[in-house]
């Protein structure tokens, strides 16, 4: 219990730390990376299950964009196989299911429920990746202003602020009250249901308490019901950045249309 | 619970994107009722913060564990009646949604385009269904801790069983998964029967715990509807559930689709002399002749990658350490 609050809370402040904008794709709008993430997701995700040769060029946006970034792109890739459990229990079943033959290997045949099975993981593995990759480009402060400047309401932007500004608070109160708990019982990992209703109802009735202290420091200094933009960083839009969406753009196109297999097949004969 | 991008079409992605994002518009723009309590003080100036309080309180309060008992294992709250019963159905659906919002674009927890999903699946189920139509008539003003925690329990099934659901349809839809949605159903409806009992027992925890604290439980207050409304609501919930079995219990296939199958299965096409003497000559030229096309695809497409990953990797910009 409490080595997954340390970890949630070092993994924040890690992520803080990291974030770092001197880098090639610093230079780009918050908004830039992220219209181009998402054109991109759509892009991958909207490929056929029965291509995996199309979205293993998928692979190209990760690669480039942490390599721009100069990001270690195996440390994502290391990263992005903790949803490959998850997926590969959804994608087993397309092997139990599908069984038609897709190819052969010698005289092993594979069936088309394997091919929609490592699609699958593929399609985890790659919307991670390039999830992380803009997490780590841009910070969660900078994509909830890119998320305001493209329409998001200004309250559920303040909220989200708040929330990410006292998840730091309150994971480190709820870890004192678990170190607390800790000392008096030792070697306990999980605490029986009364005994944790009590410590969370603890934490709620503190959280309240905070809340109250929070608001009256807020309206201290001037609240009025959202957070003012005060950024270090430009927030304009230039010609750079409508040109790295519109090549994402191409580029995802390019790859979700082509058919590699058939090039390669008409290379080959 | 959390969805994961490679399970949802770009289409499924936009309507339920779509869905959520008219949920928390006029969600956003009805909490000021919720608070108007008639102070001088403007309500949403202080929802704000609280919300924030709140949120983090829930996205705090998952990360510590409660003792399953006589299995070993342990659980977590989720949260979403919980934060019902402390700022009403609204605030809680705009909390709760951007818990999820954090969770996700923090630590890649479910997918950037299956936030629509997620938040219908956990946020809208709870909040706007079941805490409304389960758990407000069962507990009454709050006054009877019993109360609370048989409201808790139901609502949480309840809240639980309907994500569950439409977990099921949003992948079906979809059609990556080729697991049949009857199956798909069977699978995931008796897992959160389990999740949702543990949930309402954590939640009727607190809960009374927070009463025992003398802190205001259910803060939208006014009970609404009777227990003949939870009967009603739990009733139509068993029934759409039962309906979504029955329909797509449907997508099997019938019998004139089944013999169609063997039809055309059992009868070879015919090939010619001309097909033959491709197929030599393919033999014979190909790079990788025991292998099919689309395996020699997945090979080239990895060859391409593997050069974008060298090139990309010796010509990045090198940033300077300091």
């Amino acid at each position: 219990m409490k080595n997954r609050m340390q970890r949630a809370l070092a993994d924040m402040i890690c992520r803080e730390r990291a974030l770092d904008s001197s880098g090639v794709m610093g230079r780009f709008d918050d908004r830039a990376k992220l219209l181009a993430t998402l054109v991109y997701l759509v892009a991958m995700l909207s490929t056929p299950i029965y291509r995996p040769s199309q979205l293993i060029l998928f692979a190209i946006f990760p690669i480039t964009m942490s390599a721009a970034s100069d990001t270690d792109y195996l440390r994502i890739a290391r990263r992005s196989l903790i949803v490959v459990p998850l997926a590969a229990v959804i994608g087993i079943f397309n092997v139990l299911y599908d069984r038609r033959p897709a190819m052969e290997i010698g005289t092993t045949v594979i069936t088309m429920g394997w091919i929609g099975f490592v699609s699958i993981v593929l399609r985890a593995m790659l919307s991670v990746q390039a999830l992380s990759i803009l997490i780590l480009n841009t910070g969660f402060r900078n994509i909830c202003r890119a998320m305001q400047r493209l329409g998001m309401p200004p309250v559920l932007a303040t909220q989200l602020l708040l929330l990410y500004r006292y998840a730091y608070v309150l994971i480190d109160e709820g870890l004192t009250m678990s170190r607390a708990r800790d000392a008096r019982s030792f070697g306990r990992r999980a605490y029986p249901l009364r005994i944790w209703g009590v410590m969370v109802g603890q934490l709620l009735a503190r959280s309240a308490c905070r809340s109250r202290a929070v608001y009256a420091a807020m309206l201290a200094r001037g609240f009025d019901g959202s957070i003012p933009q005060c950024d270090a960083r430009p927030c304009r839009w230039r010609l750079r950045d409508t040109a790295l969406v519109a090549a994402w753009t191409i580029i995802s196109a390019a790859i979700r249309l082509a058919d590699p297999a058939g090039i390669i097949q008409t290379f080959r004969l | 619970m959390h969805m994961s991008d490679a399970l949802i079409s770009p289409t499924a992605a936009a309507v339920t994107g779509v869905v959520a994002a008219g949920l928390l518009a006029t969600c956003l723009r009805r909490i000021r009722t919720d608070f108007d309590d008639g102070s001088a003080q403007a309500p949403s100036e202080y929802v704000i913060p609280l919300m924030g309080v709140m949120g983090a309180f829930v996205f705090a309060a998952q990360m510590l564990n409660f003792a399953i008992p006589g299995t070993g294992s342990s659980g977590h709250i989720v949260g979403g009646i919980l934060l019902c019963a402390m700022l009403g159905t609204r605030a809680a659906f705009v909390t709760l949604s951007s818990v999820i919002m954090l969770q996700c674009l923090l630590f890649a927890d479910g997918g950037l385009l299956a936030l629509g999903c997620n938040i219908i699946n956990m946020a809208a189920m709870s909040c706007l269904v079941a805490y409304p139509a389960v758990y407000r008539p069962i507990a009454g003003d709050g006054s009877s801790a019993g109360r609370i925690f048989a409201a808790s329990i139901l609502s949480s099934v309840v809240a639980l069983e309907l994500g569950a659901v439409a977990v099921v349809v949003e992948t079906s839809l979809s059609g990556i998964a080729q697991l049949p949605p009857a199956r798909f159903l069977a699978f995931m409806l008796p897992i959160h029967l389990l999740i949702g009992l543990g949930e309402g027992i954590a939640t009727g925890s607190v809960l009374c715990a927070v009463r025992r604290y003398g802190m205001q439980v259910s803060s939208s207050s006014r009970p609404r509807g009777s227990i003949v409304a939870a009967l009603v609501a739990l009733a139509a919930a068993a029934l759409m559930i039962g309906g979504v079995a029955s329909w797509v219990a449907s997508s099997d296939p019938d019998g004139l689709e089944w013999s169609i199958g063997n039809t055309a299965a059992s009868e070879p096409i015919a090939a010619g002399r001309a097909h033959d003497v491709a197929e030599s000559i393919r033999q014979s030229t190909a790079a990788m002749p025991d292998y099919d096309h689309s395996l020699a695809g997945v090979v080239g497409c990895v060859a391409v990658m593997a050069v974008v990953l060298i090139g990309s990797y010796l010509l990045r910009p090198r940033r300077k350490r300091t």
